[in-house]
């Protein structure tokens, strides 16, 4: 799929010094190397965590 | 970067003040209620904005507004905020007072638009710190000793070495460890839960005997999408194939037409130089022929002077009359369009301006008479039936409005419907005018028309002779046919009794005759396989037909649904599963990152504090500092004494400050949070912070006038506030006076 991964935004998340930073580093990284069948779980897994934060933030906010 | 100075134009108590400070300890003093939380405040309440603004607005007063000016490596920073709007200003100069970064817009303490994330932006790359609970979880120490130490200290440290202030990855975790946990029991991080959940539950369902796996089922009954599909690819086959075969009808037809114009030329060379010889293979024209090449040239030659084309072809009239039909129709079009433009502009637009308007007058009539005597229930009553009235016929109107225009699109969309189809008629025929070799643009049409209306006789007389030279055609290929085989012999016979030109002529049409067959047998394979398409065609339709209605849908078996939840179920775990090990690793990660520099810098200052007694310290998993003894042992910090314990929580929050902020330091600020302490623990507790800050700008906030003379002595830089108001426009340097009055 890569339509997650491949997005722009998700580069710049990759930049970020935080855990949403590292994670997105890790999933891309494990994303190199895995099938299609890989990277839409690990685009689906990775989607879920940033709704998660996304959410926290709101509700902190 | 140190705080230079704090200017209140107009914030709680103080009113257009400016207090400066320096590098090293600062020391706030005064009594109570002179200002200093106020003062201390102020920092956090411009940076960020605040939700207690009644607390800093001066009593009668509409304005709130303060200032800081930061100032460090070459350039100053000033932030203006008014409190009020939340308007902020930020200005970043370097020395040669050359604006390096500008902010201007409206920043309330919490938001989400551009102009909010654009200054939170600004003020992390400028002072490192972009969150006031980021900011108040280190430079900032309040009265509360227990802000200091304890469960309170590691959950907001915990957050902190997770990378964001706003969001507890430990609570994301949890949430997710309860999703995945409420869909099965299977654990994949310990033991298994004991009771059954959803999964289990279907898993026995769909397979009581255990072991099948889990794929949904659907049954598929028909294949009339299959069907569906292949009919459409078949018509825009056909429909393609149709169009080429016209165009090849129409080719043949005027490559005939072009050897019928031709020929009575060629004859004419024939005639020329009559033969006596019968059986040549020259085309010979009967004798009623004889006149007919001076007829046609000298009518070509009369067309011509006329302006009609040199060989118009028989189907001209109908051609014409063809494109001034469609002509016609298109003109009707021009019509309905522009009436429907005119219909849409007249449909009146709603009022909600005066409509709302109203409204407000009448609510705000109503909230007036309120106030009067002649106040009563009808009047509220009477408004709010205006109001109302006033609301549907505006929504009434409304609705009238997207009617009316909904209705125009539809006339527009049925006559651009007709519009396009007529344009493709158009189309067709310009192909079949450019086949005959005539001109396709409407306005040499119309000329055409004019001519061909006006010379109507001549081209009669054309086509009349046309149509015989067409007959003796036939008659001379029927005849070529027949003497084809003598013809060779007699060639042989007669060479050199006749002229090569007519050779060559005569094998010119020869070679044409047979393309033209050629031509012709392949369009007669073309229609064949047109026909075979059409009958396919015709049968894929009979075959949807027979398709019941009833069968043309999906039917999902309860089994089917079964196994569909499972699956999704499955997915579900996976992806749970996934996010519980992509963040807890990531999570970890982070910490291992920042809490080895953590850890490293809380050891420096706590060996800094403490004068090398305690030279190690680290942070556990839970966030739980442990010293180091001895160089070997790790023991908990609630073993120590409470006065280490303070040192170690000091030593960790400035190493927080320090390490987050990655040398972007900002003042430490304590706003009398010695307050509890004796004089003993005080003396301890300042030196610690005083060592702690050796490197950077501390400001300390106290009412203890023995601290005065602390500050005297040590020579830190004292701004003194009385119960009136603060000094104004302090200098440093000026401050000596007001120290030895201390003393």
């Amino acid at each position: 799929m890569r339509y997650l991964l491949g997005s722009a935004d998700i580069k710049t998340l990759s930049q970020e010094d935080s855990v949403r930073g590292v994670l997105v580093r890790m999933v891309m990284e494990q994303a190199e190397n895995a099938d299609s069948e890989e990277i839409e779980s690990l685009e689906n897994a990775l989607q879920l965590l940033l709704t998660r934060f996304k959410v926290m933030e709101d509700d902190a906010s | 970067m140190i705080l230079r100075s704090v200017e209140l134009e107009s914030f709680g108590r103080f009113r257009g003040q400016t207090i400066e400070f320096r590098r090293g300890m600062n020391l706030v003093i005064g009594p109570n209620e002179a200002g200093k939380s106020t003062l201390a405040e102020a920092i956090p309440a411009v940076l960020f904005g605040t939700d207690r603004l009644e607390r800093f607005k001066p009593w009668g007063r509409n304005v709130c507004s303060a200032a800081l000016f930061f100032e460090g490596q070459g350039r100053t920073v000033q932030i203006k905020r008014n409190l009020i709007t939340d308007e902020v200003e930020l200005l970043e100069k370097n020395d040669l007072y050359h604006i390096l970064s500008q902010f201007s817009g409206k920043v309330p303490l919490r938001g989400r638009s551009a102009s909010y994330r654009k200054y939170r932006a600004l003020l992390e790359s400028l002072l490192g710190v972009a969150d006031e609970g980021l900011f108040r979880a280190t430079y900032f120490f309040g009265h509360h000793p227990q802000e200091w130490s304890g469960e309170d200290l590691a959950q907001k440290l915990r957050t902190l070495v997770s990378g964001s202030a706003e969001a507890d990855y430990a609570e994301i975790l949890d949430d997710l460890l309860d999703e995945h946990f409420q869909l099965t029991r299977i654990n994949p991080w310990g033991r298994d839960k004991k009771r059954d959940r959803e999964y289990e539950n279907i898993c026995q369902q769909v397979a009581p005997e255990g072991g099948t796996e889990a794929v949904p089922t659907f049954v598929e009954i028909d294949n009339s999408a299959d069907l569906k599909a292949e009919i459409e690819k078949l018509s825009g086959e056909l429909e393609n194939d149709r169009h080429e075969h016209e165009k090849g009808r129409l080719y043949i037809k005027s490559v005939r037409h072009q050897m019928m114009v031709d020929l009575p030329g060629k004859a004419s060379l024939v005639n020329e130089e009559p033969s006596d010889k019968e059986s040549s293979t020259v085309i010979e024209k009967p004798s009623i022929d004889k006149k007919t090449p001076i007829n046609d040239v000298a009518l070509s030659e009369q067309l011509a002077a006329v302006g009609l084309p040199q060989n118009p072809p028989r189907e001209l009239p109908e051609l014409l009359a063809e494109a001034a039909q469609i002509r016609q129709e298109l003109a009707t079009f021009q019509q309905p369009f522009s009436a429907l433009n005119n219909r849409e502009k007249k449909i009146p637009k709603v009022p909600w301006t005066v409509l709302l308007s109203l409204c407000m007058i009448l609510v705000a009539g109503t909230a007036v008479s309120w106030w009067q005597s002649f106040y009563s229930q009808w009047i509220s009553l009477g408004a709010g039936v205006c109001c109302t009235l006033l609301l549907s016929w505006g929504g009434w109107q409304h609705i009238s409005r997207k009617k009316a225009l909904d209705d125009c699109q539809d006339k527009r969309n049925r006559l651009d419907h007709k519009k396009l189809e007529v344009q493709k008629k158009q189309a067709f025929l310009s192909e079949r005018c450019e086949a005959f070799g005539l001109p396709s643009s409407a306005i040499d049409l119309v000329r055409l028309h004019k001519l061909v209306t006006a010379n109507h006789d001549l081209l009669e007389s054309w086509w009349k002779q046309t149509a015989l030279s067409v007959e003796d055609l036939e008659v001379c290929q029927n005849k070529s046919v027949t003497d084809d085989g003598g013809a060779s012999s007699h060639n042989d016979t007669s060479e050199g009794g006749e002229e090569p030109e007519e050779k060559n002529s005569s094998i010119k049409v020869g070679e044409d005759e047979r393309e033209l067959h050629q031509l012709e047998s392949r369009m007669a394979e073309f229609e064949t396989e047109l026909k075979q398409k059409e009958t396919c065609l015709q049968n894929l339709r009979l075959q949807l037909k027979a398709v019941p209605a009833e069968k043309n849908s999906k039917v999902v078996t309860p089994e089917a649904t079964l196994q569909y939840r499972k699956h999704e179920l499955e997915k579900r775990i996976l992806v749970l599963r996934k996010s519980v090990n992509l963040l807890a690793g990531a999570v970890d990660e982070f910490g291992r990152l920042h809490l080895s520099s953590l850890n490293n810098e809380a050891s420096k200052l706590l060996s800094k504090i403490t004068g090398g007694r305690y030279s190690a310290m680290r942070l556990d998993e839970n966030m739980a500092p442990s010293l180091q003894v001895d160089g070997q042992r790790w023991v908990p910090a609630e073993s120590f004494s409470k006065g280490t314990v303070d040192a170690i929580y000091i030593a960790l929050r400035i190493a927080l400050a320090k390490v987050r902020n990655d040398g972007r330091s900002l003042p430490l600020m304590l706003d009398d949070p010695f307050v509890h302490l004796d004089q003993k623990r005080l003396s301890t507790a300042l030196n610690m912070v005083d060592l702690a800050s050796t490197d950077g700008q501390l400001i300390l906030f106290s009412h203890n006038l023995d601290l005065g003379k602390r500050a005297a002595r040590e020579r830190w830089h004292v701004v003194a506030l009385d119960g009136g108001a603060a000094d104004t426009a302090q200098k440093e340097g000026s401050d000596h006076a007001r120290q030895l009055h201390l003393l």
